[in-house]
């Protein structure tokens, strides 16, 4: 082997290595403006909505897997991939006929088979699906475009669960993909909604592509969020991952992206500046800070250390700290429920109104026999939230006399040791840091973190006979008054119990150039509508 | 030579074995679990053990391993807990931007730095020597991604010549495919450069004292052969040795530069899985890595002898 020989054979393996399995659509100059690049809020890094329910993955679902049912701007379910419904004067059995035309990505029809295979599937995972599947007597498709749901006993929010925006959605499946065990993932993608999943185009991290289904039959009304007539007016929407927000805000300013889901506070001033960006608040149900005390062990095992917490925590602290001097983007919370919705309350909310008083927090805190042990705070520095609102956790309770064993770690970690049952020396905990989407705080439907059935509750294991009993009496509401009513019941007795501490509501911006039009307010980035200019 | 070569990659399996072990008992002990990111914050602990268990994760560390080993020794690097994708094809579809930006750094750093070096040993002592030692230091103390921010804000945003971020593939065109990597490829650089230059003037200050260079002087010779033909060739080894070792410093530096630049990437790659617990992509990187620093090894062995013919295997 001679020096030629080896320097020849280099060129050629790198040569080789750089064209070789690169291959990336050519994309026409004039279809750059039918071409919709959007930088989401996370990477997509898988694609069965069941199976993974991060939010990121439901919006991408809700591109490409149509509903039965979607809620509207107003909380209201609307008929979807469903013509009619009919439900027995006791409530117990429903009828549903789908809509004519409706057709899968490969062609086919849409069956009642494929919806009550992707209604049972989905039914094993969701809360309230789990909740009717233990009234359930029979799900059965009746003819191809009528199925039928015969249950024990009413469940007066089931068009609510068909529709719900929050995950993971009732999303309509092709029987023999629904037919997947629901805690393994599917790995074909052909959906019923309104723009086609590119498999071949995926790069998990990195870019994800949907072309419009030009099949798909849109509804006649206005769309609505999840509702109405979801109209793509672009052929293709790419999902370009970008982890550095930075180079999001600069990649946005230069035209080589056109929506930026959630830009980061601190960048959005440069953002407003821009004259070819626009810049409002993307989802109106924003977020709902939070840190859960843990119930099974001394000090928050005690009502009073939890409360005097409650009673010491500065909303406005957490809310600066996680969106800075921007008073737009953040409100005081004395409750649980997401602000400007039908049910939101502040009834029992008193505690976390008006001026902090550290003394009366200091002398609860005795009441309850704290003596000084450490107090295991978890903290996932990897998540600008947490680690904002756990520098404040962390100072307040030095303030209060604590003894605070601060454990920085990165989200993975936290998400794994908050579910250790075992005392806080011994790998488990005293409180974690988390943050709640709105749209899951607009009713005790999907709010797991409300629940406070112990043993069964979410990482806390709250319990809080009172809320329970509250929330029983919401799901059997007739009527908005008595579904408010039960909900001020609910979020005094949660406050009273503390079931996790509130720390304020805030909200985010979306930023898009200003050849983007049809850009709307909702609780997931929503592309019907959304065309572009060139 | 060729069978030194073979020898050399024989001798590799027990390192990849070494490493494989290591790796595998790292992730095993660490802290985290796929299942909870999956199940996502709402999930009942049912669900995340549910998944746990579909995983496989819950079996015993030595049964785990086996089945990995196993596979492995198949030529199967196993499947994306996330993304039910190959690695093998997760990695195919990554190399390709990291192997481009690395191409590009390492040219532009031959080009650069060692150019530079020369210069500065030639002029030791002089304004000259100390600007360029000034800018080593220089390009030492910056982090990529403060070069990298620098360099999108100035090209990128205030003078509209370069893209900010993204990648190109070479088969649309060898222009499209370099302007991406101008900027990250000089982020990333930075360094890099840095670090040849001065290792090339170390060489070359004592290479430049030796009696044959005054003989070539004597003779007559250009100050460009005498620097760049004679000199530079036999000062050569340790710069080859640098130039390799840093392939290493460029795999670390890529994981932030493609962050920075949004490069579709092994080193973004690499963080997801990590941030994300993605077990068997972590591993199959890793492997990779290791393959390719031994491999970078033993081209600059092989190397030795391309400069040097009085080395011989």
């Amino acid at each position: 082997m001679d020096r030629r020989t080896v320097l020849k054979g280099l060129a050629g393996a790198g040569g080789l290595a750089l064209t070789g399995g690169l291959s990336a659509p050519a994309i026409a100059q004039g279809a750059a403006a039918r071409t919709l690049r959007f930088v989401p809020q996370a990477n997509l890094a898988n694609f069965d909505p069941i199976w993974g329910t991060q939010y990121v993955v439901r919006n991408a679902a809700a591109m490409v897997w149509d509903t039965l049912y979607g809620i509207d701007s107003s909380f209201q379910p609307q008929r979807q991939m469903v013509e009619s419904e009919e439900v027995t004067d006791d409530g117990t059995t429903w009828t549903f006929k789908l809509r004519s035309g409706l057709k899968f990505h490969d062609g086919a029809p849409v069956l009642s088979k494929d919806v009550v295979a992707s209604l049972t599937r989905w039914a094993a995972r969701d809360p309230m699906g789990l909740m009717i599947k233990a009234l359930q007597q029979e799900l059965t498709a009746v003819d191809d475009r009528t199925f039928k749901w015969v249950l024990k006993q009413p469940y007066p929010k089931m068009l609510y669960a068909l529709g719900k925006n929050n995950s993971p959605c009732a999303f309509i499946m092709p029987e023999r993909i629904a037919q997947t065990d629901p805690f393994k993932q599917i790995s074909e993608y052909v959906g019923s909604g309104p723009l086609k999943f590119a498999k071949s185009e995926w790069v998990p991290g990195a870019k994800a592509v949907f072309e419009k289904f030009t099949d798909y039959v849109p509804r006649q009304e206005k769309p609505s969020w999840l509702a109405g007539g979801k109209q793509v007016m672009v052929d293709r929407v790419e999902w370009v991952i970008m982890p550095d927000p930075a180079t999001a805000a600069a990649a946005l300013q230069n035209g080589e992206i056109d929506w930026w889901e959630n830009p980061i506070a601190d960048l959005v001033p440069v953002l407003k500046k821009n004259k070819n960006i626009s810049v409002d608040i993307g989802d109106p149900l924003g977020n709902i800070g939070s840190f859960r005390m843990n119930f099974l062990y001394p000090p928050f095992n005690d009502v009073k250390a939890r409360r005097a917490v409650l009673m010491a925590l500065s909303q406005e602290d957490y809310m600066r700290a996680i969106v800075g001097d921007d008073n737009s983007l953040w409100k005081p919370l004395p409750g649980y429920f997401t602000p400007d919705t039908p049910l939101y309350t502040e009834v029992g909310g008193e505690i976390l109104k008006g001026k902090r008083d550290l003394d009366a927090a200091k002398k609860l805190l005795a009441e309850s026999g704290y003596s000084g042990q450490p107090v295991t705070c978890l903290v996932a520095q990897d998540q600008p939230i947490t680690k904002a609102m756990g520098d404040v956790t962390a100072d307040l309770l030095k303030k209060l006399g604590m003894n605070v064993d601060f454990v920085a770690t990165d989200w993975g970690t936290v998400g794994s040791r908050r579910a250790q049952k075992t005392p806080p020396g011994q790998g488990g905990w005293n409180m974690f840091h988390t943050w709640h989407a709105g749209a899951d705080c607009v009713n005790p439907a999907p709010y797991t973190a409300i629940r406070a059935n112990g043993d069964k509750a979410w990482f806390g294991w709250p319990t809080s006979a009172g809320t329970e009993k509250e929330v029983t009496s919401w799901f059997e509401a007739k009527n908005l008054d008595e579904e408010k009513a039960a909900i001020g019941r609910l979020n005094k007795a949660a406050i009273d119990d503390v079931v996790y501490a509130p720390t304020g509501f805030f909200l985010s911006y979306t930023a898009w150039r200003k050849n983007v039009s049809g850009v709307t307010k909702g609780p997931l980035p929503l592309f019907w509508g959304v065309s572009k200019s060139a | 030579m060729l069978s030194y070569i073979l020898r050399r990659i024989v001798a590799t399996l027990p390192v990849m074995a070494i490493v494989a072990l290591f790796v595998f008992s790292l992730l095993y002990i660490a802290p985290g679990d796929p299942a909870v990111v999956i199940a996502g914050d709402q999930a009942s602990p049912e669900d995340v053990e549910r998944i746990r268990q579909s995983l496989g994760l819950d079996r015993p560390f030595l049964v785990q391993f086996g089945s990995w080993v196993w596979r492995i020794l198949h030529g199967d690097l196993g499947t994306s807990i996330f993304t039910n994708l190959p690695v093998s094809a997760m990695i195919g579809q990554r190399l390709g931007p990291t192997l481009s930006l690395m191409i590009v750094t390492l040219l532009l750093t031959i080009v650069v730095a060692v150019p530079l070096g020369v210069v500065a040993a030639w002029k030791a002592g002089s304004l000259i020597d100390r600007v360029i030692m000034g800018f080593a230091v220089f390009g030492f103390s910056l982090p990529v991604f403060v070069v990298g921010y620098m360099l999108a804000y100035i090209f990128a945003l205030e003078l509209e010549w370069l893209p900010v971020q993204g990648y190109t593939p070479l088969t649309q065109g060898f222009w499209p495919w370099l302007e991406n990597l101008i900027l990250p490829a000089i982020a990333l650089g930075c360094v890099y450069i840095a670090l040849v230059a001065r290792i090339t003037r170390a060489a070359m200050l004592e290479v430049l004292q030796q009696d044959y260079i005054r003989t070539a002087k004597a003779k007559g010779l250009g100050q460009g052969g005498i620097l760049f033909i004679h000199a530079l060739k036999n000062a050569a080894v340790p710069i080859v040795t640098v130039i390799g070792i840093g392939i290493a410093l460029l795999i670390g530096g890529a994981v932030v530069t493609e962050s920075v630049f949004a490069i579709p990437g092994l080193g973004r790659l690499t963080i997801d899985a990590i941030l994300r617990r993605d077990y068997p992509v972590i591993q199959g990187i890793v492997l990779l890595f290791s393959f390719v620093y031994v491999l970078v090894n033993l081209m600059i062995d092989v190397t030795y002898t391309l400069v040097d013919p009085r080395i011989r295997y």
